[in-house]
């Protein structure tokens, strides 16, 4: 995948320094979102209370909304809002700039079809062409989409939060997992098929599911039947023969879970833990059939009794009912947790971890389903003796209509305790109709008087989504400029090659002879900006990059490309006849730029501009090629030399030759400005 | 739920889960691998000359290829001299490979193969010996990763073969080289189509000058060596015995020194491979043949010497030699380790080249000796980490 590398290396310092910068850059922008926020929150509701007599007003349209929170719908809110701001800690480890197409992205898609490695190539390109940038965004939308599941208990803010962490999930889980794996051989739930992010997305939706929903009795049974066809999946897949998984080794090399486990336990990690992790690998070593066998077993029978227990016509209500789900749930969970601390290695150690793995996500979303199959009046007692049911818990309330022909189970939910909020409460179906056309209805909750009175009678939870949204957009909105540019961040190029240093000083003279045969002078090109460089036509590496650096700036300059020469000149004592840079400019596809000029000349001729220029042009003995600098200088149209950019080109990827011809284009420019 | 739409329902269940486990059902990369069949194409490691003049030998050394770090080396043995010297033409990174055309007297024209970001070829041209090297016509696309893919015969002229199986000849020094035909040319005219021509091996000049091109035949029994007469190719590769009929050719390895063409063939694959020698002192119109050398090895590197005589580098420490024309196939010891190429001296002596990292040994195996003795190591000072 051509464009994911940048080839820096992954602790490089300008990159580390600037992604320090952006994220407290952002950083301080969250704190001032959020005293703008706190300070027009409080200056409102004391202006409202001040000049309305005390009365708030009501609350907006899913600003407040009565009604209690399932205990399903809390774990998944609260356990993946910790989870997403645990991953944005993750992706603001300096190494991830660099290192998450390369090291991330780039070996989950390798085993994956060319068209999925396609598709990650292009999201893994842009990253690349804009590192820091994408770092940064992916710190705030993680932060700000955990703290606004955290902030966000019910209504509208809620559920959209939902939607956010499905749609970043599902980015996630496309771009970042290859989608999780599923199309690449060897896929298997040990290694955390079908991917984190999957279950990321999972929990997103059910968050976003109205509130009319929460307590549908199909919903818990539908989590719990998916988990099980999931698990009863994975076991057949795990069982499958010839995949590697029967074999503790296999002709002499470890079999696909022993290497795994092995892989696994020699990355940098607190010792004990190592220690557990290589012992599970030598155990697994020594009776792979055994453990692939547990693991066959544990899924097949967790997913059947997932699949019973959801196929059942009716919840059970009973605690010798609810065992054998309660038992399957506590086992899938109990598998998880050995899965994830001996196979997946929690997930964050080595390397670059961007997350805990599947292992957790799956876990809430087992515990949530079990919250949601079970009905409060069951689980009831037990927090009761407790002390964990609260006064709101007692409170009565309407029942939740729920209509016996589709259900089933009327009975069940008028008996649940916490179906506290009427139906009025739903802000889905609260909102009297508008009193005359879509426009003007809108135009009326827009209004400024309305926002702030909404805004004003919001509670404190409200205002935190809002500001946890406002972190998200820090981060999105870069982003997507970001990725809407077509050339690479000039840091790129700094990080490679160190900053331009700026002159001022009359160029020395050339008068050479171009690829063409005709002599061409620094003085015929006054008036236009020169970009100068010295490359030798018959270079393997650096020259070729240098001069698609060149070809690329003349693009990005568009327009005022007309008022730019680009300039070479050979750099290479002994290969410098004219059907060398003739052959060159072929090699580049340069014979088609009417503004190139690759330049000659007698030794004596490039030797006096060489030590003009301060360039050095050694042969190296051993079929080494010529050694010189890499070096650019912009002269502006008057003559006068404006900047000397390094360029030595690094590992010539696509990001690294977008960002120098950007940063050659910006110098052109710079020096059109000072002319 | 009734319980027949129950066991319905669980029934599509578990259908789809076995759906949901085949979806991602492949076997898992297990580290095994095909062996290769094809047949092997020798390396561009060679010695050409010797006709009188200076041997030239050309070896890769270094590290590792894929870093760029593998460096060709370029050796003389002057006309006359006993020992080798380094000779690597300066100005250009060689890690992409070397091909040499000897012209005669103390001139070799030396080829720089692709590499990198260089996707032509340049030219160096020495005339005395390699004591100075100037550059020549360089040579796009580059040369093919055959080590005859650069021929010199009389007047300075040159034929190429490029990558992409073009054939372009140059008229004189310095000047533009022009088309002579390409690989897929010549396969649909009827010489290429008779023979079945599946990809250019070889270039050199007859004695006459007219140009001759060689290489891979997919019909069997037919050697494909065409010569550029009255402005169209004609096959003028050798006939070849009965035992040979059934099995597909290529020619190895194509070179003129004075007025005698020789041509090495290998006939067949695997262990049924033969090794053929081919004579021609008339530009190919009739042909000697040497008896077959039954190989079950690959030929790794081909070395022509005087008289005709030939020597080839074989898989697994083999080797052997041919003197020349009415002689057979003589196998060597066991060559020492790292051998790259045979150079063949005069009265039947024999160097093998042996090259690793940094250093270049001279093997020598005289006349009627059983044994190699080293006879010179040459240390050269491989610019590691010049062309990453």
């Amino acid at each position: 995948m051509p464009g994911m590398r940048s080839g820096l290396n992954l602790d490089n310092p300008v990159l580390a320094a600037a992604f320090r910068s952006a994220l407290l850059h952002q950083g301080f922008a969250a704190l001032l979102i959020f005293a703008v926020l706190a300070l027009a929150w409080a200056a409102i509701r004391e202006w409202r209370l001040g000049g309305a007599g005390g009365n708030l007003g009501s609350p907006a349209r899913g600003l407040v909304v009565a009604g209690r929170e399932p205990a399903w719908r809390m774990v998944l809110r609260v356990g993946f809002g910790i989870i997403w701001i645990f991953d944005g800690l993750l992706q603001a480890q300096p190494a991830m700039v660099v290192g998450l197409p390369s090291r991330v992205i780039q070996p989950t898609a390798a085993a994956s079809p060319p068209w999925v490695r396609q598709l990650v190539n292009w999201a893994g390109t842009s990253w690349s062409y804009h590192p820091v940038q994408s770092a940064t965004a992916a710190v705030w939308i993680q932060v700000g989409i955990g703290c606004w599941l955290l902030a966000a208990r019910r209504g509208q803010w809620s559920r959209l939060a939902g939607l956010v962490s499905l749609g970043w999930g599902l980015v996630v889980w496309v771009f970042g997992e290859s989608f999780g794996g599923i199309f690449a051989p060897g896929l298997t739930w040990l290694f955390g098929a079908p991917g984190a992010a999957g279950f990321y997305c999972v929990a997103g939706a059910l968050i976003a599911l109205p509130q009319r929903y929460w307590r549908a009795p199909w919903l818990g049974r539908g989590v719990l039947a998916a988990l099980g066809l999931f698990f009863t999946g994975m076991a057949v897949l795990q069982a499958w023969p010839g995949r590697g998984f029967w074999q503790g080794r296999l002709h002499d090399r470890p079999g696909t879970l022993t290497g795994m486990i092995q892989s696994m336990s020699h990355t940098p990690q607190p010792g004990f833990l190592a220690g557990w992790v290589r012992g599970f690998g030598s155990f697994t070593a020594a009776h792979g059939f055994a453990v692939n066998l547990f693991a066959v077993v544990a899924l097949a029978l967790i997913g059947t009794t997932l699949l019973i227990s959801a196929a059942r016509p009716a919840v059970p209500t009973g605690h010798r009912q609810l065992l054998l789900v309660r038992l399957a749930v506590i086992g899938a969970v109990l598998l998880c947790l050995a899965d994830w601390v001996l196979v997946e290695d929690f997930g964050i150690f080595g390397g670059l971890g961007t997350d805990p793995n599947s292992m957790i996500p799956m876990a809430l979303v087992l515990v949530a389903g079990y919250l949601a199959v079970v009905p409060a009046a069951v689980r009831a007692p037990a927090a009761k003796t407790a002390g964990a049911m609260t006064a709101a818990d007692a409170v009565p309330g309407p029942q939740v209509p729920v209509t016996a022909g589709t259900s089933g189970e009327p009975q069940l939910e008028a008996a649940e305790p916490d179906t506290a909020e009427p139906d009025t409460a739903e802000p889905d179906t609260a909102e009297p109709a508008p009193p005359a056309g879509w426009s003007r209805a809108w135009r009326g909750r827009l209004s400024p008087r309305r926002l702030a009175g909404a805004f004003g009678a919001a509670d404190a939870r409200t205002v935190a989504a809002i500001w946890a949204l406002g972190v998200t957009i820090i981060g999105a909105f870069p982003l997507a400029a970001a990725a809407a540019s077509r050339s690479a961040d000039p840091i790129i190029a700094q990080a490679i090659a160190g900053s331009a240093a700026t002159l001022n000083f009359q160029a020395p003279p050339f008068r050479l002879t171009d690829q063409y045969g005709r002599p061409v002078s620094l003085a015929g090109l006054h008036g236009k900006v020169v970009l100068l460089t010295f490359l030798d036509p018959v270079c393997t590496s650096d020259c070729p990059l240098i001069a698609q650096e060149f070809r690329e700036a003349d693009q990005v300059l568009g327009g005022n490309a007309r008022n730019v020469a680009l300039v070479a000149i050979v750099a290479n004592p002994l290969y410098r006849a004219v059907a060398y840079t003739r052959a060159f400019d072929r090699q580049e596809h340069l014979t088609g730029l009417p503004n190139w000029h690759y330049l000659t000349g007698t030794l004596p001729q490039l030797q006096r501009v060489w030590h003009a220029y301060g360039i050095t042009a050694q042969l190296t003995p051993g079929g080494g090629m010529i050694g010189h600098n890499d070096v650019a200088y912009v002269i502006d149209a008057s003559g006068r030399t404006r900047t000397e950019l390094d360029f030595n080109p690094g590992p010539g990827t696509t990001s690294t030759k977008s960002s120098f011809a950007v940063e050659l284009s910006d110098a052109a420019e710079r020096a059109m400005r000072q002319s | 739920m009734s319980s027949r739409s129950r066991l319905a329902s669980r029934a599509a269940i578990a259908v789809a889960a076995i759906v949901i486990a085949g979806c991602g059902n492949r076997p898992a990369a297990s580290g095994q691998h095909l062996a290769a069949t094809s047949a092997a194409r020798p390396s561009l490691a060679t010695v050409v000359g010797g006709a009188g003049g200076a041997s030239w030998a050309i070896a890769e050394l270094g590290g590792s290829s894929a870093s760029h770090d593998n460096f060709w080396e370029l050796f003389v043995r002057p006309a006359g001299a006993a020992r080798w010297k380094l000779d690597t033409p300066p100005g250009v990174a060689d890690n992409g490979g070397l091909v040499a055309a000897d012209p005669g007297g103390r001139s070799l024209v030396t080829g720089f193969r692709p590499s990198q970001g260089l996707t032509f070829s340049p030219l160096a041209v020495t005339a005395d010996d390699g004591a100075s090297w100037s550059p020549g016509t360089p040579v796009s696309p580059g040369l093919a990763n055959v080590p005859d893919a650069l021929a010199a015969g009389p007047g300075g002229r040159l034929i190429a073969l490029s990558l992409g199986g073009r054939a372009q000849l140059g008229t004189r020094p310095g000047a533009a080289w022009r088309t002579l035909t390409s690989e897929q040319a010549l396969a649909a005219a009827p010489a290429g189509k008779a023979c079945g021509l599946t990809g250019l091996t070889a270039a050199a000049f007859a004695a006459d000058g007219s140009p001759l091109l060689a290489g891979a035949c997919s019909h069997p029994g037919i050697a494909g060596i065409f010569a550029l007469r009255g402005g169209s190719w004609q096959p003028t590769g050798p006939a070849l015995p009965a035992a040979q009929a059934g099995r597909s050719v290529t020619v190895l390895g194509l070179a003129t020194a004075g007025s005698r063409t020789t041509a090495l063939l290998v006939a067949g694959t695997g262990p049924a491979t033969s090794i053929l020698a081919a004579w021609s002192t008339d530009g190919g119109s009739r042909w000697s043949l040497s008896p077959q050398y039954r190989a079950a090895a690959a030929a790794l590197s081909v070395s022509f010497g005087t008289g005709g005589s030939a020597a080839i580098v074989l898989t697994g420490d083999h080797g052997v030699a041919l003197a020349g024309p009415g002689n057979s196939w003589r196998p060597l010891p066991a060559l020492p380790a790292g051998t790259a190429a045979l150079a063949v001296g005069p009265a039947g002596r024999l160097d093998a080249l042996a090259a690793s990292g940094r250093r270049f040994s001279d093997w020598r195996l005289g006349p009627g000796s059983t044994a190699w003795s080293q006879a010179q190591v040459i240390h050269v000072a491989i610019p590691y980490g010049s062309s990453g």
